[in-house]
């Protein structure tokens, strides 16, 4: 009789992951079913979650594109719209604040966009100052930011063209009872309020009626080599009235506030819905398939496998369908995502989830199997005799 | 530790169920089974063979009594200890063939030696070789599925000789098998055996294969029924 080799665990669990594997894919049926139940979760939701992100995108471009470091907002200020003016003592004052280089004022006031055909659209009408720019128009696709300089000149969104009767480059239409002339479109600049227009600080004045001297916003650019927090800090402490941020705890702020008045509650329950039901089916299509082969975990028990090794049969199991179920899934949300695609929204899927979308499954999966396993250690070896 | 007997069984009870519902498989059952010998164990349905096949076997706990495999009193080793102890010892062949219906013969029978740590080629080797001997050398790469019942009953015992355990427990090995594949079945298992001195317990109905056995133990009610203790040739 030959002594067999010392068994080295590792050398074990390698031929118990192959037989796991060749199980798995020996039921091509319960195969196929795991594996929707993980695409199902995975698409679900991380749709759900791109499409969230990309939502909220859409929400803080106009911050995150504006080019400046600080922005000086009214007090209790979470989300950008419309509202009320500051006067322009501020800006002098922001302007004389160590560090700054730049303070321009920005308006941000809603119009009404005469139809053609009768009716009217509102807009977003944005004024920014020349030549800084800051808070301008961005993503031309027809004029460029130097069409600003001409006069009664406006950049629409050009998704909304049909919806405002159809603009062209040098159309004429009238803007909150005035004759514009149609100087470019941007593409895709879609809050959820009305589109973005744009056109010159004093010809928004013009437009909206607002004094020379009063503003929506100022917007700040920090001089190259000085710590933004420094100067954001000067400047709360010179114009204690109104409110500083930074660009970035702006934009945040505008994601919190939109997760917890509008997004969030129902973007979260679609998403752990997606997570739950791929949680199910993997549960029982595990379960099921450990029941339609209790004679073969038996066989597996008399012949010396011990719950600890099933179990690791069971958890590579689980983890390639969690690993193929995330891939499969994660592709086919990118084709999606490419269909969904549009000015309106186009989602976003942030690398980071290509990581934590297998882990999450991974352990959707594991902690699934564990219906499985419990009831292959109740499994008798005896039961084979049977 | 040279012991002659390969089992030595005392006093084995079997009480399954409780209180009203007791059920008494086995009420003392007292054999020795010497190395090397080719036993059948046989009596009428129900009496408690499968029942002292699987206490024999340590996938079942005896409710009293002791068994000793070897020389070892296995009803006294903890749990734990006793899948590793099937491994290396004990070669099982059920009633059904009980294969792995994803696994081709080969790796059927590889996966006991590979479980034991040999390596996948050692093992699939091995595995060939054995198929060889059971007659299957051709069948190697055929799944269960696509093999006939005595196919993979051979399969079956090759796998079950494919750990080099010396003792082999059979359990009606032959009863999905007609007449001629039954016999030659068993006499590929006494054949095979023989050769390593491995010792074997078949339970049987079928009095066809009954003259193979060096010995028969015939076991009535939970209780062997015929003064059977003679030493073995
Ligand atoms: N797990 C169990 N629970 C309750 N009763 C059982 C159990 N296993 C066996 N029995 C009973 O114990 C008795 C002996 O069963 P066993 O399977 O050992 O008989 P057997 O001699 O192998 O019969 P057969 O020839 O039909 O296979 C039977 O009456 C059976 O109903
Ligand atoms: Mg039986």
């Amino acid at each position: 009789m030959t002594a067999s080799p010392a068994l080295p665990r590792l050398a074990r669990w390698r031929v118990l992951a192959e037989l796991g594997l060749r199980m798995m894919l020996h039921d091509k049926a319960k195969l196929v079913g795991t594996l929707m139940g993980v695409i199902f979760a995975v698409v679900l939701g991380v749709q759900q979650l791109s499409i969230l992100f990309g939502l909220l995108q859409k929400n803080t471009m106009f911050i995150d594109n504006s080019a400046a470091d600080l922005w000086i907002v009214p007090p209790g200020t979470t989300t950008l719209q419309t509202g009320g003016l500051m006067s322009d003592g501020v800006l002098a004052r922001a302007r004389s604040t160590e560090g700054v280089a730049l303070a321009e004022p920005l308006l941000f006031q809603t119009a009404t966009l005469k139809k053609p055909s009768g009716g009217t659209e509102p807009v977003t009408l944005v004024g920014t100052s020349l030549p800084a720019r800051l808070g301008g128009p961005w993503n031309f696709v027809a004029g460029g930011p130097e069409v600003l300089e001409q006069p009664d000149t406006v950049v629409f969104e050009d998704s909304e063209r049909e919806k405002y009767g159809g603009l062209d480059v040098g159309s004429v239409r009238e803007l909150a009872g005035q004759r514009v002339r149609v100087g470019g479109f941007t593409w895709g600049l879609l809050p959820f309020g009305p589109a973005y227009a744009f056109t010159e600080l004093g010809h928004a004045r013009d437009l909206t009626g607002v004094p020379a001297d009063k503003m929506s916003f100022v917007l700040v650019k920090v001089r190259p080599g000085q710590d933004v927090d420094a100067v954001k800090a000067r400047l709360a402490e010179r114009i204690p009235e109104l409110t500083v941020v930074t660009r970035s705890e702006y934009s945040r702020s505008v994601v919190i506030t939109l997760l917890k008045e509008q997004l969030g509650a129902s973007f979260a329950t679609s998403t752990s819905f997606g997570l739950i039901i791929g949680f199910v089916i993997v549960a029982l299509s595990m379960f099921s398939s450990v029941l339609d082969n209790l004679r073969e975990f038996g066989t597996l028990k008399a012949i010396g496998c011990t719950n600890l090794d099933l179990a690791l049969l069971l958890f590579c199991q689980a983890a390639l369908y969690a690993l193929a179920g995330s891939l499969i899934g994660l592709g086919l949300v990118g084709q999606m995502a490419e269909g969904i695609r549009g000015p309106k929204l186009v989602p976003i899927v942030p690398p980071v989830l290509l990581a934590i979308v297998p882990a999450l499954m991974l352990v959707v999966c594991v902690v699934a199997s564990t219906l499985a396993l419990s009831r292959i250690r109740k499994l008798e070896p005896g039961m084979v005799f049977r | 530790m040279t012991t002659e007997q390969a089992i030595r069984a005392r006093g084995v009870t079997k009480v399954f169920g409780a209180g009203g519902l007791e059920y008494h498989a086995l009420r003392g059952i007292d054999v020795d089974v010497a190395r090397g010998e080719f036993l059948m164990l046989a009596g009428p349905s129900g009496s408690g063979k499968t029942t002292l096949l699987s206490i024999v076997g340590c996938v079942l706990a005896a409710t009293s009594g002791s068994v000793h495999l070897f020389g070892e009193d296995v009803t006294a080793l903890a749990p734990s200890r006793l899948p590793d102890l099937r491994l290396r010892r004990i070669g099982f062949i059920f009633q059904g063939h009980n294969l792995i219906a994803s696994l081709s013969a080969r790796e059927n029978v590889a996966l006991v030696a590979r479980m034991q740590g040999f390596g996948k080629q050692e093992a699939g080797r091995r595995a060939e070789a054995l198929l060889d001997r059971v007659g299957l050398g051709d069948k190697v790469d055929n799944l269960p599925a696509q093999l006939s019942g005595g196919q993979r009953q051979r399969v079956a015992i090759a796998r079950a000789l494919a750990g080099e355990p010396p003792l082999v427990l059979a359990d009606e090995p032959t009863a999905a098998l007609d007449a001629q594949s039954g016999l030659g079945v068993t006499e590929l298992l006494r054949e095979l055996c023989r050769e390593h001195g491995r010792t074997v317990v078949v339970v049987t109905h079928d009095s066809r294969i009954f003259h193979l056995a060096d010995r028969m133990v015939h076991i009535e009610d939970g209780r062997i029924v015929e003064p059977l203790l003679e030493q073995a040739s």
